[in-house]
């Protein structure tokens, strides 16, 4: 009996005071790769945050940002919740086969509405005269989740609601049936690149152009290990995946032109690779406004292309039908300011390119 | 600040008990005081000072009512502390709550206060309260020292959610205590135990009720597991914070009394009260319940004092009607069970028995965790069927099987099992010298989960922080 107080004292003594030293003694750490964030840094003394208690609640973050282990500790905590509590999720995240996958439930009704007056209202006002499609990007939980057990919005649903409140002009592109769970990343909530090659035609085949990703010819680049940010979310041991672009000469002449910091840009920038997050290689991520121009297009299409992240991927293989592709993220840009940047007489075509996770959260968009 | 924090924890806690343990013994309650003022100056810096002064009205009417002994000056001293010690409690709980029935019966626009509930001031209100009326009843010996009297009052390891120690319990270790090993090893156990209770369980339950309450189509299942989890989550929130309480308690050699005792397994509603937060039943038995003269004066004014103590009790936990009812139905059941059911509920199996308990003891949470009277109802007849809704859905299904473990641990660790199971194992020879190398390595483990859910999470709200 002695001993086991000696040792329970001991132990308990040397983890609290070996952690007040640690995480005094450690640098304070800006950011959190693995979660993609900024983490809080030690507050600032005031005597009016101290009288309000806001220091105090402020350091009370701070010391949870700035633990020691902080991710081994996420670890352990996501290796409880799904090997001993055996919960479905952990904060969201799910894991089928490797595959790390967000639960996105239930269908805001709502959400998907407001996207589809949205782009009414942009055809209504700037996309009459132009060719105008919108297409359906499927989350990973489209094939992931009702079939392994997981909460799972009605994609039917969601594809009736828009199909039945966007406006007459606008035609549907379905890519749900040439898609599966390995186009997409394990670790990352977005498609590979070099998996869309048929997404790239069957879209182009949509907007009525006779070019076709398929006939260009591609060098693939792989960038390893990619941590997708499902990855750091999850905070399990997986294997990371590969980061795979596409390009050639066309693709790397191309000139890139970002209106809203007025600068010319890459397609690619794999610099960008072991930045906070990875998928920036892709036209450096986000940007309100992107124009990319093809030098050695045989065609004068131009295309406007409302997005998410997942359009900076397969926005290179659409430029095979096109002699400019203007990228517009609605998340960064508000739509009454389109006009600004944007005259709309150069384009012939227009598409709407959204995954089911901003549509259902679609309040973002401006 | 929480004890379930990682500042408590990695911060507040390894600095109080260095100064503590270094401090020579006649200045340790100072070293106490101190830390535990920071402690609630961290949560509730304005009101540090409301706290202080209550407490300084407590010693100074001690200090009266010696004085004065036992003539009629006492008596003025002790309704003069009554008065001064409960009208704080009295504007900051229950003035909002009064402007809003005068509104709504006399058709007033009386606007409210809305002033933010001091933290644990219902509690440290019931400790002054039970010191003053001890020490004119002498029970208690005055207390001279205001630094040993605020240390009583603003311990910080039960200041802020319990348990209500009466100043007599502490009485004697407040002037000498002992600290000894095997109390500050069982302090840690009892604290890690707490602490474990408080986080894997509580908020992890807690979580189920906050994500499910947002699920957009409500069914029969979804009531009762609402209803279930929040039962077994205030348990465990409730018990994980009397555990770290007497935990933190023995560390620094004060021994403070049980608050729950298994209070599920109990076989009649009159017993869960004997079992669930113990020290305020009996709080309540010996401060009102028994000077309004208890069962001895009657059957009439024995309902009526039932009446009343339970009145309180509803009232005591917050300003709400559902609250008061929650009470009331608490004196109905036990006024019920005294005169009629006992014998007969001694008659049935004690499964029975206890299914029955549980039973009425989980509508009386639905009454408690109601937004007002509306949502009980609504949760209560969305419990038996009456909102017309499907029994079940795959969502309430995902879910259930998601925290199935989870509610089942919480089960088997609201009965004595786990206790039972250990202590057979530590009266054998063989297993003994095995256990004493299982629990610490158990505790740190537990400890470092802790650390780890505190970390990755955001959920920690204590529930009896708003009483």
């Amino acid at each position: 009996m002695g001993m086991k107080n000696i040792v329970t004292t001991c132990l308990f003594i040397i983890i609290i005071f070996g952690f007040m030293i640690g995480n005094i003694i450690t640098p304070d750490i800006e950011i959190s790769f693995s979660e993609r964030r900024t983490l809080t840094q030690a507050p600032g003394f005031s005597r009016r945050e101290l009288i309000s208690g806001d220091f105090f609640g402020k350091f009370e973050k701070y010391t949870l940002d700035q633990f020691v282990f902080r991710d081994k500790f996420r670890g352990l905590k996501a290796f409880m919740e799904f090997k001993i509590f055996k919960q479905k999720d952990n904060n969201g995240i799910y894991i089928v086969n490797g595959n790390i996958n967000k639960l996105e439930y239930p269908l805001n009704e709502n959400s998907v509405l407001y996207a589809t007056s949205k782009i009414n209202d942009i055809y209504k006002k700037h996309l009459i005269n132009i060719n105008t499609s919108y297409a359906i990007i499927p989350d990973k939980n489209f094939f992931l989740a009702s079939d392994n057990g997981y909460l799972s919005i009605d994609y039917d649903k969601l594809a009736e609601i828009i199909s039945e409140s966007i406006t007459d002009g606008v035609k549907y592109i379905n890519i749900y049936d040439i898609l599966s769970v390995d186009d997409y990343y394990r670790t990352d909530i977005h498609w590979s690149q070099n998996r869309l090659i048929r997404v790239a035609d069957k879209i182009l085949t949509g907007l009525g152009s006779n070019k076709k990703a398929s006939d260009i010819k591609y060098i693939q680049k792989e960038l390893y290990p990619f941590f997708g940010s499902y990855y750091g979310q999850a905070a399990v041991n997986t294997e990371p995946d590969t980061l795979i672009y596409l390009t050639n000469d066309t693709l790397e002449k191309a000139r890139v032109f970002d209106h809203y910091y007025k600068e010319n840009i890459s397609i690619y920038e794999p610099e960008r690779f072991n930045g906070v997050d990875p998928y920036d290689v892709f036209l450096s991520g986000q940007k309100p406004l992107v124009t990319i121009e093809n030098p050695d297009s045989s065609t004068k299409r131009g295309l406007l292309l409302f997005k998410d992240s997942f359009g900076n991927s397969i926005a290179p293989l659409l430029l095979a039908g096109y002699s400019k592709i203007t990228l517009i993220d609605l998340r960064l840009v508000s739509a009454d300011a389109l006009d600004k940047f944007i005259n709309f007489a150069e384009y012939q075509d227009a598409l709407f390119l959204y995954c089911t996770q901003t549509l259902n959260n679609s309040y973002m968009l401006r | 600040m929480v004890f379930s924090s990682i500042s408590f924890l990695y911060y507040f806690l390894p600095l109080v008990l260095l100064l503590y343990f270094l401090a020579p013994r006649r200045a340790k309650n100072l070293v106490l005081l101190i830390s535990s003022l920071f402690f609630y100056f961290c949560g509730e810096p304005v009101y540090l000072f409301l706290m202080i002064a209550v407490t300084f009205s407590g010693y100074l009417h001690g200090l009266w009512i010696n004085r004065a002994k036992d003539g009629r000056y006492a008596k003025v001293s002790l309704i003069s502390s009554i008065f001064f010690g409960v009208a704080p409690l009295l504007f900051f709980k229950y003035t909002d709550f009064a402007i809003k029935n005068i509104n709504l019966f006399f058709k007033l626009n009386i606007p409210a206060l809305k002033l933010a509930l001091p933290i644990g001031i219902s509690f440290y209100t019931f400790q002054i309260l039970s010191y003053t009326i001890d020490v004119y009843r002498g029970n208690a010996r005055v207390q001279k020292s205001f630094i040993d009297f605020s240390a009583y009052v603003s311990l910080f390891p039960q200041l802020i959610a319990g348990p209500i120690v009466r100043y007599t319990t502490v009485e004697s270790e407040l002037y000498i205590r002992t600290h000894s090993l095997k109390d500050v090893a069982s302090g840690i156990n009892r604290f890690i135990i707490g602490l474990s209770k408080k986080v894997l369980i509580a908020n992890s339950l807690g979580e189920l009720g906050d994500i499910i309450t947002e699920l957009n189509e409500k069914t029969v299942l979804f009531f009762w597991l609402k209803a279930i989890s929040f039962m077994i989550q205030i348990y465990y929130d409730f018990s994980g914070y009397s555990d770290m309480a007497i935990g933190l308690g023995r560390i620094f050699g004060f021994h403070f009394p049980e608050n729950f005792n298994y209070p599920f397994i109990s076989k009649s509603l009159t017993e869960f009260w004997r079992r669930w937060h113990i020290s305020l039943g009996t709080w309540f038995r010996d401060y009102i319940y028994i000077p309004l003269g208890g069962n001895r004066k009657g059957m009439a004014k024995w309902l009526r004092n039932i009446f009343i103590v339970w009145f309180l009790t509803g009232f005591w936990h917050g300003a709400e009607w559902n609250l008061i009812f929650w009470g009331l139905y608490f004196a109905v059941f036990l006024c019920f069970e005294k005169l009629f059911w006992l014998g007969l509920l001694d008659k049935i199996p004690v499964f029975l028995r206890r299914i029955y308990t549980l039973f009425f003891t989980l509508i009386s949470f639905v009454l408690f965790n109601g937004d007002g009277l509306g949502e009980c109802f609504y949760n209560l007849k969305g419990m038996f069927g009456f909102l017309n809704i499907p029994f079940s859905n795959s969502e309430i299904y995902y879910y259930l099987k998601s925290y199935f473990i989870t509610l089942l641990v919480a089960a088997i660790g609201a009965t004595p099992l786990p206790k039972t199971l250990t202590e057979h194992l530590g009266n054998h020879k063989k297993t003994k010298s095995i256990l004493n190398i299982i629990e610490p390595a158990v505790q740190v483990s537990l400890l470092l989960l802790v650390t780890a859910y505190l970390i990755d999470g955001s959920f920690n709200p204590f529930l009896y922080f708003r009483f």
